[in-house]
């Protein structure tokens, strides 16, 4: 082909040289290209928060459905109206992943401004001080809580620090379907009976109707703790567990009843209520006609049945059941913006609009004035029965427990596989309680 | 042996990868290809460094802290060994995915080898239309570890799925395969095995290098079948099932997806589908111990090694390459 052709320095002066050097010119240029192209990528993944024509950026993350992400991004775009300097970067997704993507995000140290968190996580992110102390802007009255019922706002303190602020509240709520119960001319459920009572009442269910009264709350970590609370105990004191083995022998075996007499789905059954979301829940599903939630999933709910839903309390004295926070906003504690942050807060927990746009998506709103204008102004027939109930069960609330402690998330995941582990037959209740109360020390010991 | 081949003269000296590329002058251009060479696969190189070599480096430091993702890398503490202690003395869960993951890769493995070379041994005959079939049975491989494909699979055995309508036309009460602790895991071993293209069409290329006149040899030494297939078939194709054993194992100990997708990345039902890797990740992203679970990551790696050394120290035992008897 080319006889040794020499490349050097001279001007091309004949077509000989051109190929040559046009490829090593080429060649340079790719080398070039080939080298910057990653750097190039890395500096634009680093782009800045302060956009360049002035307007800050907060990022906020939540989980969801379709539904909370409209009203949320109404809701922010109505603060970018009135604040035109700041606009948002607004990411959400479902349920499940959302706390192992919130946890990557801020070890790849890009984490959002504010995020959605609920007391499973709170104190693993306050422990940890991940999140902004909001105290400070709460004395200042740049955080205004002065509407906020006080324990709602206390369940947000954590080590004496106010690691979150309410976005709503909200309590458990036994949802059962109604349809299938009165067509069958069986008594409705009512908020007071007993457990032994809802047990024999869901048996009936089961024996009249073939659906299942009730879903097997076992594995259920709120159905637990109330009825803990309702026992003189707790889920936790102080840093320790706030109950015995012999508690939950007696809860596991109270549902082991249960199952035997047929009050329940098959244990395979379970297990899908024990995993799925809230849009599967056996109730809407027709594996059960009842269902363990919160109150103000209602609504949720009733998008994904045709049957008419009614919503109690869970069984026992109503009084084991508190004001919760259904989740919480938190700023990032290395917030660039937190005055900002802090402040988009503060609007969507208090400002009419905004507030109203919401509705009860989160729950019931945190200030006490804006929800009455919100319970006032709702035309969704399941959410007016969700406030209905709350407001109803507002009158027995007890005491709100402390914020659970870290290692609550591996706690509910023990209950789980303990509880399966005794209704697949596998243990006794005695011996899945053992189980289970010595695998939660290990959890919140290390 | 008669096979070796001498030396291929195109593959020493300049390591271009084509031959002409020798005809083309100077050293100085040579060189200067060596550099493309390495330009071209600085992109890889990046990758590798950036990608793989420096995050685990990184994890083999944090396998000794009580790094927990939420509190900045400069104030994590060091702890030691006493991650790797914990693993050994104090952690049930971890004990029990090693034994989750092992008697899945003891069974799933051999299983899906079997399955590959048994229908390899089909497909390597001509038949009309046999392209189709290969086709065919490498399709669940394309899939690979999709998502898509474990949801699939998780509705095909479930208490009303497909598996179960099909086993009633026979009058048979199915059980719900993959929310049964006794199944959930023999259900993933299933997928598993399903998916046997890729060692089979790599079996079906070992196959048909097997040279004819061995065959015909031991057609005339009176041989059946059967001890053909033991006698010559087996042997000549040792190599390949040794690659293939080595590479299936190395999956099958690292099973993610199916598993997560199955129990909705918690392991059930009762742990069941626990799998090595997905008791890291809920380690590390859910419990947020991210320190414990870079020692339980590191653990995996040096477990993974020793018994890949293990293969090849007992390969030249069973592996005959006929290609040179200094292997």
């Amino acid at each position: 082909m080319h006889p040794a052709t020499h490349p050097t320095a001279s001007a091309p002066d004949g077509r000989t040289y051109r190929t040559p050097l046009l490829r090593r010119r080429l060649l340079r240029g790719l080398v070039a290209a080939v080298v910057t192209l990653p750097l190039v990528g890395a500096a634009a993944a680093c782009g800045d928060d302060a956009a360049s024509d002035g307007k800050t950026t907060i990022s906020i993350f939540w989980w969801g459905g379709e539904a909370r992400a409209q009203l949320t991004e109404q809701a922010l775009d109505l603060y970018t109206q009135k604040n035109p300097d700041v606009v948002f970067e607004k990411v959400w997704q479902a349920n499940q992943g959302y706390f192992d993507k919130l946890a990557t995000l801020t070890a790849g140290g890009n984490p959002p401004d504010i995020f959605q968190i609920d007391d499973n996580f709170l104190t693993e992110y306050a422990a940890r001080n991940a999140t902004l102390d909001l105290k400070p802007y709460q004395e200042s009255g740049d955080l205004d809580t002065s509407k906020f019922p006080p324990s709602l706002l206390q369940y947000g303190v954590v080590d004496g620090k106010l690691a979150g602020l309410a976005a709503g509240e909200n309590t458990q709520g036994l949802v059962y379907n109604k349809t299938l119960v009165t067509e069958n001319g069986l008594p409705e459920p009512t908020t007071g009976m007993s457990w032994e009572e809802h047990i024999a009442w869901a048996e009936q269910v089961s024996k009249k109707t073939g659906v299942p009264g009730t879903m097997d709350a076992s594995a259920i970590d709120k159905a637990f703790w109330v009825w803990l609370r309702q026992q003189g105990k707790d889920l936790y004191s102080g840093n320790e567990l706030g109950f015995t083995v012999a508690d939950v022998t007696r809860w596991f075996e109270l549902w082991k009843d249960a199952r035997d007499r047929g009050a329940t789905p098959t244990p395979d059954v379970i297990h899908e209520g024990n995993a799925t979301d809230i849009t599967k829940q056996l109730v809407v599903t027709g594996k059960a006609a009842t269902s363990w939630v919160w109150v103000n999933q209602m609504p949720e709910l009733k998008k994904n049945t045709s049957d008419e839903l009614g919503v109690i309390a869970y069984p026992g004295d109503p009084s084991g059941q508190w004001a919760r926070a259904s989740m919480y906003w938190s700023v990032f504690r290395g917030s660039k913006n937190a005055d900002i942050a802090v402040d988009v807060i503060n609007f969507l927990a208090n400002d009419a609009d905004a507030v109203k746009l919401l509705g009860t998506d989160r729950g019931l709103p945190s200030n006490l004035d804006l929800r009455r204008v919100v319970s006032d102004d709702t035309t969704d027939e399941a959410m007016k029965q969700s406030i209905a109930v709350e407001t109803e069960l507002a009158k027995t609330f007890g005491e709100a427990p402390q914020v659970p402690i870290k290692g609550h998330s591996k706690v509910r995941a023990e209950l789980i596989k303990a509880a399966e582990n005794a209704l697949y037959g596998r243990v006794t209740p005695a011996e899945a309680a053992a189980q289970f109360v010595e695998a939660c020390t290990a959890a919140i010991a290390s | 042996m008669a096979l070796t081949t001498a030396p291929d003269p195109t593959r020493r000296g300049t390591g271009s990868v084509r031959p002409d590329a020798n005809r083309r002058g100077t050293g100085r251009i040579r060189h200067g290809e060596g550099l493309a060479g390495y330009v071209f696969l600085s992109p890889w190189l990046v990758g590798l460094m950036g990608i793989t070599a420096l995050p685990m480096l990184l994890s083999l430091y944090l396998s000794f802290t009580n790094y927990d993702i939420l509190t900045p890398l400069s104030e994590v503490e060091w702890v030691g060994l006493a991650n790797y202690e914990r693993m050994f003395t104090s952690d049930p869960s971890w004990w029990h995915s090693v034994r989750v993951t092992l008697s899945f890769a003891l069974i799933a493995v051999p299983l899906k080898l079997a399955a590959a070379l048994g229908v390899a041994l089909l497909l390597n005959r001509a038949w009309r239309g046999v392209g189709l079939f290969r086709g065919l049975f490498y399709l669940p491989s394309l899939l690979g570890g999709s998502v898509a494909l474990a949801i699939v699979w998780v509705n095909m055995f479930n208490r009303d799925g497909a598996f179960n309508s099909f086993l009633a036309l026979f009058g048979i009460q199915g059980k719900p395969w993959v929310n049964d602790p006794d199944w959930a895991l023999e259900t993933l071993m299933v997928l598993a095995i399903w998916q046997f293209g890729a060692p089979m069409v790599i079996f079906l290329a070992g196959l048909k290098q097997v040279p004819t006149e061995l065959y015909e040899a031991a057609a005339v030494d009176g041989a059946g079948k059967f001890r053909q297939f033991v006698n010559v078939t087996l042997p000549m194709l040792s190599p390949v099932i040794f690659f293939n054993l080595v590479l299936e194992t190395i999956n099958g100990f690292q099973g993610f997806t199916a598993a997560f997708v199955l129990s909705n990345g918690t392991g059930g039902p009762v742990d069941s589908t626990l799998m090595y890797t997905l008791n890291l990740y809920i380690t590390g992203f859910t419990n947020l111990e991210m320190g414990y679970a870079s020692a339980m990551a590191w653990v995996f790696l040096i477990a993974i090694a020793i018994i890949t050394v293990i293969f090849f120290s007992t390969g030249r035992f069973w592996v005959h390459y006929s290609d040179g008897e200094d292997r």
